[in-house]
């Protein structure tokens, strides 16, 4: 087999390297970096990491479970490819980008990156660009239906490693996949980087949901770039949870392109102890008669720091949009930070938007409920602290990938003083 | 006199024609009843005549007292004197009832004429008490939070206040239990005049019982497919819309 | 019989009372100015300000400190508007004034001045039910007065000069403390050059039954109104301000940059109200803020009809124990109108609580926009915040935007916010028309209803007063 990458990806990894080293760092008073901590942008010293030993692989491949039954799976160390099970049906390419980008390169080409990134990242989206060697690639043909998910695991391995996984699914008419990205480190210590892509194109009709389960370590930060795009009817729904990382910036952006068509966005975060989550959110309604809809819910714990900044953007004529934005957040410390910045700029007619954001904590009387049901106030806080989640957690509605979800979620509370109470 | 609908023809905008030729008298001092099954054009021929937007009229005429009101406005149509009841009557968010009745008499009067607040109240609250409505409700946002029943009977006190000459009642008696429809039809009764004509819209006898046509016609598929007096009501309650099916087949 | 039945009674008698719509704003004199500080600003300009007016040495110091903040700081474009960039500085005459001082009887106030206020029903609304007035044209009051026994009370209510000259021990440790210099750009300004406005002093437990009034007019064109008021309200005290404001419509740019802080201590309740009336070719760059002590309160009860560009977010600063901070705002935006207002409430004591309530109008190509912050730091307990946002659109080629921030560190406190965005549908209005209703009162209705229960807050005479200023806006704006 050839691994000549085509022309036009080594062009435009180069140009994206130039763009690179041409775009400023972020600087204090941008307002796409407001509340922020700029000093997590400090990347020197991070390297592209090594191949992993083939006792780690091993270990890293035992590792890497999911759920039960998927219809492909992919294992990645260092942005290599150490495993991969598939079961796809014909009409569907699912394949690592590095091969995709061999076998199928027009295709690749006619999705990769194509949109604008707005919310803060340019520079390390080139930087993504530039350094981007593997990831997956999903086209599916016209009516096709993929049961089960397909499952990519994302390990860094080794001190002062960077990754840049890149995921690109593209659904044609009428079709339906669900991908569950899952980024981990391989051990508890090392500190590591993420800087990962996800391009989601849903066409016409088609159903696209994507779940991103971040549980890194907590010496490793992420940047992790989300972009969707919807055409006529077509639904997509972006998860992310949020368990690991020192610091985690999310943008996501859901392009509505085409009427009928809708967006679920959607994102549990537990941060407990010096963790910082900070997520940036664009709903653009380009076309009219769209549905856009996002739940952003936080629970924060000791120290921890989340900052949401939210915008639903309705373009002129994009009439008829309905668009929806919700951030919780479940204050569970006394020196916790929630920073909401919900917001909407409306430039069409007969919409309807609203946001609303809350901060609070659990009230004592939704303990002495259960404590009058015979629950202890310990195990009555932990309830309802997994309930805040849990709500968001079953619109993906799937079971077994709603399982996943909280097996991590709960792996996140057992490692937090007293079990999430 | 009479409100005259002269082979009217209607679509919606894109194209669907939903009224295909109907005629109708409804001289002043008559009650007219236009029963029919869903979906036969009932309630758009009440909204046409209203004016409303959404429809193209593609033929015919609609007379008020001689005088055709195609050109008129949706406004113009009500200070001409044609008064729809609503099926579903519209919220007005942080505008009192009090404010609105008095905003649309006030539309009435000529430039510089101001209304007398003392007699507007007077007259407003001895309606009230005709529909028993509690005092408060003047200062409540209009049909913001009202219950079907308070809907309906606000509807009938707009219209006892504006008196209009015509007065068409879109399905009042939906959502209502059989209290409120005795309460309504007291308001509707005390408003039957020789100076005035009505068009009651309903898919069920049940109100006839309370306010009695002088004539009652059946619509079906935008037209006017039998007219007769009460006796009519009777015998659809009796016998259904079954007949329409059997017309159709002969 | 409810409140708003009343005041549809009472709307014939206060409509001639209160006479004042843009129409009736848009007209000038000729200029008489004995002391004009020429075009642009410089040093010279702000000693000039200060030989007029007489001033001591810390206040020529404060206003040359402030006036190199001013030429130090950006236009803050990397979050407002680029229409900012279009003020040009140098084209703004920054002092202009006939040198006269205050007068304290109508009939002292010089003929042109005194129409001027009389076609804005001021005398008339002094007369009716105002404690107190003082009515600035150009860069300086032309009258002030208010009610005897108030004075023998205590209380002082003079312009920002007499208050610095005549009472320095009470003006001088507040002034620029709740909103200093460096606070922005447009504070920096108003600091260099700042004349006209009030000082207003409420004396321990005085409770001012009647409002006291401030009008401001501009006359001239390519000035630059920009008054400094300080209000304080000692223990237990309350008070209600009002502030009006009218220009003519010019060819150019006029700016209004006002810098107005409140100081309520302990106990005490300050009411500020607005209700602004610019033509819109004024950039009106206003900042605002209160300090409240322990169960103090300070409401802004703010309504913003017209300018080219406003910027305008009041806040309060609860600062004591179980203070209160309220911003009940109400902005409309027509074509060639920009409101950009909201709202900053800053928690720093335990058991405070906040609360904002905006509407906003965008009528034809009108924008409207809401930026709010709400800062809650840790180590408090029992905080409160509400903020509830909502904006009507009125034509497709209006824009509304939302732009809050909300910052809660710790468990033991509450916010939320909600916003939305809607239209008057096209149902309701053929309801309403179907009574008889032309759709531009249709629509007028609409809009009042959507405002109605914010309007409840301003006083009686305001609020009649602003519903007939909202049907003005929207005459025109349909069909």
């Amino acid at each position: 087999m050839t691994t000549t990458l085509p022309n036009w990806f080594t062009a435009r990894q180069e140009a994206a390297q130039k763009r690179y080293e041409a775009t400023p760092a972020p600087k204090r008073g941008d307002e796409t970096w407001r509340f922020s901590n700029l000093k997590q942008l400090d990347f020197a010293g991070f390297v592209r990491g090594a191949d992993v030993s083939s006792a780690n692989t091993a270990d890293i491949v035992a590792r890497s479970t999911g759920i039960e039954k998927t219809a492909a799976k992919f294992v990645f160390a260092n942005d290599t490819l150490i495993h991969s099970e598939t079961n796809i049906p014909a009409g569907v390419i699912a394949l690592p980008l590095s091969e995709a980008l061999v076998s199928h390169p027009e295709l690749v080409e006619k999705h990769f990156m194509r949109q604008e990134t707005r919310l803060g990242s340019a520079k390390f989206a080139a930087w993504h660009e530039a350094m981007v060697s593997n990831g997956l690639f999903v086209h599916t043909g016209d009516n096709v239906e993929i049961e089960d998910p397909i499952e990519v695991h994302h390990w860094i391995s080794g001190q002062n490693t960077v990754i840049f996984p890149h995921t690109l699914v593209v659904t044609g008419t009428s079709s339906k996949v669900r991908v569950i990205d899952i980024f981990r480190s391989s051990d508890d210590i090392t500190p590591g980087l993420a800087i990962a892509f996800n391009d989601l194109c849903a066409g016409k009709n088609s159903q696209l949901d994507y779940v991103a389960v971040q549980a890194l370590n907590e010496v490793t930060r992420i940047i992790q770039i989300h972009e969707t795009a919807t055409a006529r009817d077509a639904s997509a729904k972006g998860f992310i949870l949020n368990t690991g990382a020192s610091w985690a910036r999310n943008e996501c952006l859901s392009r509505l392109e085409g009427p009928g068509s809708r967006s679920d966005m959607l994102s549990v975060s537990i941060p407990a102890r010096e963790q910082e989550y900070d997520q940036r959110t664009f709903q653009h309604h380009v076309s009219e008669g769209a549905y856009s809809d996002l739940l952003f819910k936080n629970s924060l714990y000791d120290n921890s720091k989340t900052i949401f900044s939210g915008l639903i953007f309705v373009d002129e004529g994009a009439h008829h949009t309905d668009a929806y934005q919700t951030c919780r957040n479940l204050m569970m410390s006394d020196t916790c930070e929630a920073n909401s910045m919900p917001g909407l700029e409306i430039n069409a007619d007969q919409v309807k938007c609203s946001h609303g954001s809350t901060s609070s904590q659990i009230h004592d009387d939704e303990i002495f409920y259960l404590r009058a049901r015979g629950i202890d106030p310990v195990r009555a806080r932990q309830l309802i602290a997994r309930g805040f989640s849990v709500e968001v957690v079953e619109r993906l509605a799937h079971e077994a990938t709603e399982e996943l979800v909280l097996r991590f979620v709960d792996d996140k509370f057992a490692h937090i003083a007293g079990g999430g109470a | 006199m009479s409100l005259h609908i002269q082979n009217l023809h209607a679509t919606l905008e894109d194209g669907t024609e939903i009224l295909k030729g109907v005629t109708l008298e409804i001289p002043k001092g008559e009650v007219h009843a236009i029963m029919g099954p869903n979906g036969s054009g009932k309630s758009t021929l009440s909204k046409v005549i209203a004016g409303h937007e959404g429809y193209v009229v593609t033929g015919g005429a609609v007379t008020i007292d001689e005088e055709d009101i195609a050109e008129m406005s949706i406004d113009e149509r009500s200070r001409a004197g044609i008064f729809l009841a609503f099926q579903y009557p519209s919220e007005v968010p942080g505008v009192s009832n009090a404010n609105f009745i008095r905003a649309a008499l006030q539309a009435r009067l000529p430039k510089g004429e101001e209304i007398d607040a003392v007699a507007y109240y007077k007259s407003l609250y001895a309606k009230m008490d005709i529909l028993e409505m509690d005092r408060k409700f003047t200062g409540r946002a209009v049909n913001e939070g009202f219950s079907g029943g308070e809907k309906k009977r606000n509807e009938i006190l707009q219209m006892m206040m504006l008196e209009p000459k015509y007065c068409i009642l879109d399905e009042t008696d939906s959502g209502l239990d059989i209290d409120a429809l005795k309460i309504v039809a007291k308001g509707v009764n005390a408003m039957r005049s020789p100076d005035r004509g009505m068009l009651l819209i309903t898919h069920y006898q049940r109100l006839l019982d309370y306010i009695k046509p002088d004539h009652v016609h059946v619509m079906a598929e935008g037209r006017i497919v039998r007219s007769g007096g009460p006796e009519l009501a009777l015998e659809l309650e009796k016998d259904g819309y079954e007949f329409l099916k059997e017309a159709a087949l002969a | 019989m409810s409140y708003e039945d009343t005041t549809a009674l009472l709307d014939e008698e206060t409509h001639d009372a209160i006479n004042v719509d843009r129409t009736k704003g848009d007209f000038t004199f000729p200029e008489r100015h004995k002391f004009d500080a020429g075009y642009g600003l410089s040093s010279k300009t702000v000693d000039y300000i200060c030989d007029v007016k007489g001033e001591p040495q810390w206040v020529r110091d404060f206003r040359h400190k402030a006036l190199a903040v001013f030429e130090s700081k950006p236009m803050p474009t990397n979050w407002a508007t680029e229409d900012l960039n279009n003020i040009n500085f140098d084209e703004i005459r920054y002092y202009l004034s006939d040198g006269e001082k205050p007068k304290r009887s109508w009939d002292e106030v010089p003929p042109e001045v005194l129409e001027t206020f009389e076609r804005l029903g001021i005398p008339e609304q002094e007369r009716a039910f105002l404690a107190g007035v003082e009515a600035q044209y150009d860069s300086e009051a032309a009258y002030s007065n208010m009610k005897e026994e108030l004075t023998k009370q205590g209380v002082i209510f003079v312009n920002s000069t007499e208050g610095l000259k005549e009472h320095e021990e009470i003006f001088r440790p507040w002034f620029g403390k709740v909103i200093p210099t460096s606070d922005n750009k447009f504070s920096a300004l108003n600091s260099a050059v700042f004349s006209g406005g009030s000082f207003i002093y409420i004396p321990k437990g005085v409770k001012l039954k009647q409002p006291l009034q401030a009008y401001f007019r501009i006359n001239s064109e390519n000035f630059g109104q920009f008054e400094r008021t300080l209000i304080i309200a000692d223990e237990g005290a309350e008070v209600m301000y009002m502030e009006g404001c009218t220009a003519p419509k010019f060819e150019t740019a006029t700016l209004h940059s006002a810098v107005v802080e409140l100081v309520a201590l302990k106990g005490a309740k300050i009411q500020y109200v607005t209700v602004q009336n610019w033509s819109s070719n004024v950039f009106n760059l206003v900042t605002k803020r209160g300090l409240a002590m322990e169960d103090a309160e300070v409401r802004w009860i703010d309504c913003n009809i017209g300018s080219r560009l406003t910027m305008k977010y009041p806040g309060v600063i609860m600062k004591g124990r179980r203070a209160r901070g309220e911003v009940i705002s109400i902005a409309l935006a027509n074509t060639g109108q920009h409101q950009d207002t909201g709202a900053k409430m800053i928690h720093a004591a335990d058991e405070t609580t906040s609360n904002i309530v905006s509407k906003s109008i965008s009528v034809g190509e009108g924008r409207a926009t809401y930026r709010g912050q709400v800062h809650i730091p840790k180590h408090l307990k029992g905080c409160k915040n509400n903020t509830e946002c909502d904006a009507l659109l009125i034509n497709s080629n209006s824009r509304t935007d939302t732009y809050p921030a909300i910052t809660v560190r710790g468990n033991r406190h509450a916010t939320q916010h909600e916003a939305s965005v809607s239209q008057v549908s096209e149902e309701m209005l053929f309801y309403m028309q179907q009574r008889g209703i032309s759709e531009g009162a249709a629509m007028s209705l609409a809009v009042n209803g959507f405002i109605n229960d914010l309007v409840r807050e301003f006083p009686m005479e305001y609020s009649v007063e602003l519903k007939r200023l909202i049907d003005l806006e929207m005459e025109g704006s349909v069909g």
